[in-house]
C-alpha cells in the first residue's frame, strides 16, 4: 500500500511538474496595484524563517519569497515552485527535491541546495519542532538536488512542508545574506526569490515592491504596494476613490455599499468555519452530556439566517465543522433547523423548561454571532449569557483548559486551518490538544486518531479520518454553525472576469499568487 | 533660583520613575504576549523558547531593572512586532505626528481663540451662545465620526482630498481638522474664561476710564495677558496630539505615534508600549519643567513658594 501511495505521489509530482522557465518576466510587467489591508504589518511577516503559522504572513512570503512546493490554485500543497519536481520514497522515510534550473534570489545569487538545507535546518517558526524531531538529516545530492531523510515514515511531510499558511521550512532564504545581516536586519531588508523584490517598507504601515525580472514565471504588474488601513470605512473610501485596487475584509454593514459601487467586484472568499464546543460535556452533571441535548442545540441553530445577517449571505452553510479544502475532509449535508424537534428532545432528556448556560463565549471579536446563538438557543429554552474577552485573553484561556471554563459553557469557535483534517482534530477535538486541552476527551476517538497518526497506509488513514469525523458529527460533539466569508473587494483597475481570478488559491482568503495579478489595459 | 530648578528637576525625575513603573506593570497585566507571537497550536516548548528569547522568562523585578538600566542609556528595548529598536520606530513616526499635531494645534487655535475672545467680549449675547454651542459640539462630536464624515464629503463626494495616509499638505488637512476640532473647544472655553477674568480686572477698567477704544483695550491690554494660560494649554495639547492621536491616526491610516501605540497595545508589544509612553511622558514632563522655570524667572513669587 505504501508503494501505491508513493507511486501516486510521484505521479502527482510528475503530472504537476514544473512549468518551463520563463526568463525576464518582468520586462512585460506594467502598472501598479495598491492593496489596502485590514491590519498593521509585523516585520516578522517578511521572514519565512519565523513563520507564525497563521494565515497572514503568507501574503508577504508569496510576494517576496518562494518555496520549493506550495499550495497554489486548487493544489493543496504540491504545486512545484522553486523545485521543478519532487518525490517521496516508497517507505515515506525520505523526500527528494530537484531545483528548477536558473532560479535566482533578488540579489542575483543562484539558489542552491545549500540554501535549501540552511533554510530547513535553521527554520524556527510554526511546526519547527515537528520537522526537527522527525528529520534524521538533510543530504545535498548535487548542486540542484536535495534529500530530506526522516527517522521514521513521515506521511504528513508533504502537506506540512508545502502548505504556506501552516509552516514554511521549505521557503528558501539566501544563506549567505541571512547570516551576514542577521534575522532582525533581514526582516527590514529581506532578499528572497519571489516574484517581487522589496523597494521600501515603513514598518507596520506600507510595503512597496516591484516586479523581479529574474522570476521564473511571468509577473504582470510592475508595482505592488501593500498599505495597512485599519478602519474598514476608510478602505472602502479608498476603493471608491481609486486609491486602492484591492481591499481586504469588508464588514457586513459595508457590503451593500461596496456592491453598489460601479466597476467594483466583491470577493467573498470562503474562510473560517464557526462551530460550537460543549465544554466538558463528559461530566455527568453537565446537561450537554446527553446526545439529545447536543442535538437540540444543533436543531436550534439558524445557520442560513446567521450566514445572511453576518456575512450578507456570502458564506456557506455546510455540514462539517472542518473546511472542505483540507486533506480527508468529510463531505456532510447541511444540518436542519427544527425548533419543535429541539424542544421535544429537551423534554425527552429531562429538560422540559430548558436550562441555564453560564456563559457563551464567541471568538473575539465576533460577538454579534455569539448573541445570535444565544437568541436562537433561547427559543428552545436554553438560556445563556454572552461572555466577551480580548482576543489574546481568549486564546490564553483556551490553553488554560477546563479550569478557565467552569460550569456549563459553550464556546463559539471560528477557525481556519489549512493542510489536513488532522490539524483540526489535534487543535480542537483531541484530549490534550493545543486548544482543546482537557475540555473535550473522547477516548475512543483519540485512540483512533493515534492509529491514524501511526499508520503509513493512506487508505487506512483516509478510512480512520472519515470514521472519526462521522462520529463527531453524528454524536454532535461539535456543532457546525457555518463557514463565513472573508469578504474582499476588487476595483476596476484590476483585470478580472470574476473574483476567483484574483483569489484563485482555495486554501487561503488572500489574493496570491501575486505574479498573476494584472492591471486592466 | 538654582534650588528651585533642582527641586523641579527632582520632581520630574520622580514622576518619570513612577510613570515607568506604572506602565511596566500595566502592560504586563494585559496578558502573555508570547501567545500572540506564536501560532495557535504552538507547543509549550516553542512558547518557552520565545519567552526566553525575549527575556520574558525572568522575574518582573529583573525585567524592570534591566529596562530601567537600558532606558538610562537611551535604549528602550526592541519591539516584539517590528524587531526594531523602539526609539528608532518612535523617531521614524515622530515627523508625521509632529506635522499632524502642529496643524491640529494651529486649527484649534484659529478656531478656539477668536471664538473665545468674541464670546467673552460679547458675553451673554447670541454671539456667546453660538460660541458655547460650538464648544459643546467640539467636545461632544466623536473624532472617529467626524473623521469618517470628512472622508465621505471631501474625499468620496467632492474628491478634493485623499482619503488617508501621509504625503503632502492635502493629506494632513482632514486629520488635522478632525483632531483639532476637539481641542478647539477646550481652547475656546479657556480663552473665554481667561478673557472674562482679565476684562474684569482693575487695570482694564482703568484703561477704559482713560477713554481707550474697546479694540485697543482688548487687543493691547486684555488679549496678551489672557493668552498666557491658553498657550500653556496649547503646548500640553500639542504633546498629547503628537503622542496619543490614536483614533484619528487609525481612521486616516496616518503613520504616526498614536497608531504605533495602538498597534503595540493590540499586539501586547511591551517594549513598544512602554517606550512610547515613557517618551510621551518625558515630553510632557519636560514641557512642564520648562514652563515652570519660565514662570519662576518671570514671577519671583513662584520660586519662593514651596
Amino acid at each position: 500500500m505504501i508503494r501505491v501511495f508513493t507511486l501516486a505521489l510521484v505521479l502527482l509530482a510528475a503530472v504537476t511538474a514544473a512549468l518551463p522557465y520563463v526568463p525576464s518576466a518582468a520586462a512585460a510587467a506594467k502598472g501598479k496595484i495598491v492593496l489596502a489591508w485590514h491590519a498593521g504589518f509585523a516585520s516578522r511577516w517578511l521572514d519565512p524563517q519565523e513563520h507564525d503559522g497563521t494565515a497572514t504572513p503568507d501574503n508577504f512570503f508569496w510576494a517576496l519569497h518562494d518555496g520549493l512546493v506550495k499550495n497554489q490554485g486548487t493544489k493543496l500543497f504540491d504545486h512545484p515552485a522553486l523545485a521543478e519536481k519532487f518525490s517521496i520514497a516508497a517507505d515515506a522515510k525520505s523526500a527528494t527535491f530537484t531545483l528548477r534550473k536558473g532560479v535566482k534570489f533578488h540579489n542575483g545569487d543562484p539558489i542552491t541546495a545549500q540554501d535549501v538545507k540552511f533554510s530547513y535546518e535553521s527554520y524556527r517558526g510554526a511546526k519547527a519542532d515537528v520537522f526537527k524531531n522527525r528529520t534524521e538529516r538533510v543530504e545535498i545530492v548535487d548542486a540542484g538536488t536535495i534529500r530530506f531523510v526522516f527517522k521514521e515514515p513521515f506521511l504528513d511531510f508533504g502537506i506540512l512542508f508545502g502548505t504556506s499558511n501552516v509552516a514554511a521550512p521549505g521557503w528558501i532564504v539566501p544563506e549567505k545574506y541571512y547570516k551576514q545581516v542577521g534575522p532582525d536586519a533581514f526582516k527590514q531588508k529581506p532578499i528572497g526569490a519571489g516574484p517581487y523584490k522589496l523597494v521600501r517598507q515603513e514598518p507596520g504601515v506600507k510595503v512597496e515592491m516591484e516586479a523581479f525580472d529574474g522570476y521564473y514565471r511571468p509577473v504582470h504588474t510592475k508595482e505592488l504596494v501593500m498599505v495597512a488601513v485599519p478602519e474598514a470605512a476608510t478602505r472602502v473610501a479608498m476603493l471608491e476613490r481609486g486609491e486602492a485596487d484591492i481591499i481586504y475584509n469588508v464588514p457586513g454593514e459595508l457590503i451593500n455599499k461596496v456592491k453598489s459601487m460601479k466597476g467594483v467586484t466583491l470577493a467573498p472568499v470562503l474562510s473560517g468555519s464557526f462551530f460550537l464546543e460543549f465544554v466538558n460535556f463528559q461530566d455527568p452533571k453537565n446537561p450537554f452530556r446527553d446526545t439529545r441535548v447536543r442535538e437540540a442545540v444543533s436543531l436550534a441553530i439558524d445557520r442560513r439566517g446567521m450566514n445572511q445577517v453576518e456575512s450578507g449571505g456570502l458564506g456557506k452553510v455546510s455540514g462539517n465543522w472542518i473546511n472542505d479544502d483540507v486533506l480527508y475532509a468529510l463531505d456532510w449535508p447541511e444540518f436542519p433547523r427544527n425548533v419543535e424537534k429541539a424542544k421535544q428532545l429537551l423534554r425527552e432528556a429531562g429538560y422540559p423548561n430548558g436550562f441555564d448556560v453560564d456563559w457563551v463565549t464567541p471568538l473575539p471579536a465576533f460577538y454579534s454571532r455569539g448573541e445570535r446563538v444565544i437568541a436562537q438557543l433561547r427559543e428552545v429554552g436554553i438560556r445563556g449569557r454572552l461572555q466577551t474577552m480580548e482576543r489574546g485573553i481568549f486564546f490564553q484561556k483556551l490553553r488554560g483548559g477546563l479550569k478557565e471554563f467552569p460550569g456549563v459553557q459553550l464556546i463559539l469557535h471560528g477557525v481556519r486551518i489549512a493542510g489536513s483534517w488532522s490539524f483540526w482534530y489535534e487543535a480542537y477535538m483531541k484530549c490534550g490538544g493545543s486548544n482543546s486541552r482537557d475540555r473535550i476527551c473522547v477516548k475512543e476517538l483519540d485512540d483512533k486518531f493515534d492509529r491514524y497518526e501511526k499508520s503509513v497506509n493512506p487508505a487506512e488513514r483516509k478510512k480512520l479520518a472519515e470514521e472519526i469525523q462521522r462520529a463527531i458529527l453524528e454524536n454532535h460533539y461539535l456543532v457546525p454553525v457555518y463557514r463565513h466569508a472573508f469578504v474582499n473587494a476588487i476595483g476596476p483597475k484590476v483585470a478580472a472576469q470574476k473574483w476567483q481570478d484574483v483569489f484563485p488559491t482555495i486554501t487561503t482568503g488572500y489574493a496570491y499568487p501575486w505574479e498573476d495579478l494584472k492591471v486592466r489595459d | 533660583m538654582a534650588a528651585f530648578i533642582a527641586r523641579r528637576i527632582l520632581y520630574s525625575v520622580v514622576t518619570l520613575v513612577i510613570l515607568s513603573g506604572t506602565i511596566f506593570l500595566i502592560v504586563r497585566l494585559t496578558g502573555d504576549p508570547v501567545l500572540l507571537m506564536a501560532e495557535a497550536g504552538a507547543s509549550t516548548e516553542d512558547l518557552a523558547r520565545i519567552r526566553q528569547q525575549w527575556g520574558l522568562d525572568r522575574s518582573w523585578a529583573v525585567q524592570y531593572v534591566t529596562f530601567m538600566q537600558n532606558a538610562l542609556t537611551g535604549e528602550l528595548g526592541k519591539s516584539f512586532n517590528y524587531r526594531l529598536p523602539v526609539s528608532e520606530l518612535y523617531f521614524q513616526r515622530l515627523p508625521n505626528s509632529l506635522q499632524l499635531g502642529l496643524f491640529a494645534t494651529l486649527i484649534s487655535l484659529l478656531i478656539g481663540v477668536p471664538a473665545g475672545i468674541v464670546s467673552a467680549v460679547k458675553v451673554n449675547t447670541w454671539w456667546d451662545s453660538i460660541a458655547k454651542g460650538v464648544a459643546l459640539l467640539g467636545l461632544s462630536i466623536p473624532g472617529f465620526w467626524l473623521g469618517l464624515v470628512l472622508i465621505l464629503v471631501f474625499s468620496v463626494s467632492l474628491r478634493w482630498l485623499p482619503t488617508s495616509g501621509a504625503g503632502d499638505w492635502r493629506h494632513v488637512l482632514m486629520p488635522a481638522v478632525a483632531l483639532g476640532w476637539y481641542f478647539a473647544a477646550s481652547m475656546l472655553r479657556l480663552t473665554r474664561s481667561s478673557m472674562l477674568e482679565v476684562l474684569g480686572s482693575e487695570y482694564i477698567k482703568l484703561a477704559r476710564l482713560k477713554g481707550l477704544p474697546d479694540v485697543v483695550v482688548i487687543a493691547m491690554h486684555a488679549f496678551k495677558n489672557a493668552l498666557i494660560p491658553v498657550f500653556t494649554l496649547a503646548g500640553v495639547n500639542l504633546v498629547v496630539m503628537v503622542n496619543a492621536a490614536v483614533i484619528i491616526e487609525v481612521i486616516f491610516a496616518w503613520p504616526g505615534i498614536g497608531r504605533l501605540l495602538y498597534e503595540g497595545i493590540f499586539q501586547r508589544d511591551f517594549p513598544l508600549v512602554q517606550g512610547v509612553v515613557i517618551l510621551a511622558g518625558f515630553m510632557i514632563v519636560g514641557i512642564n519643567l520648562v514652563v515652570d522655570i519660565a514662570y519662576a524667572v518671570i514671577d519671583p513669587r513662584i520660586r519662593l513658594t514651596r
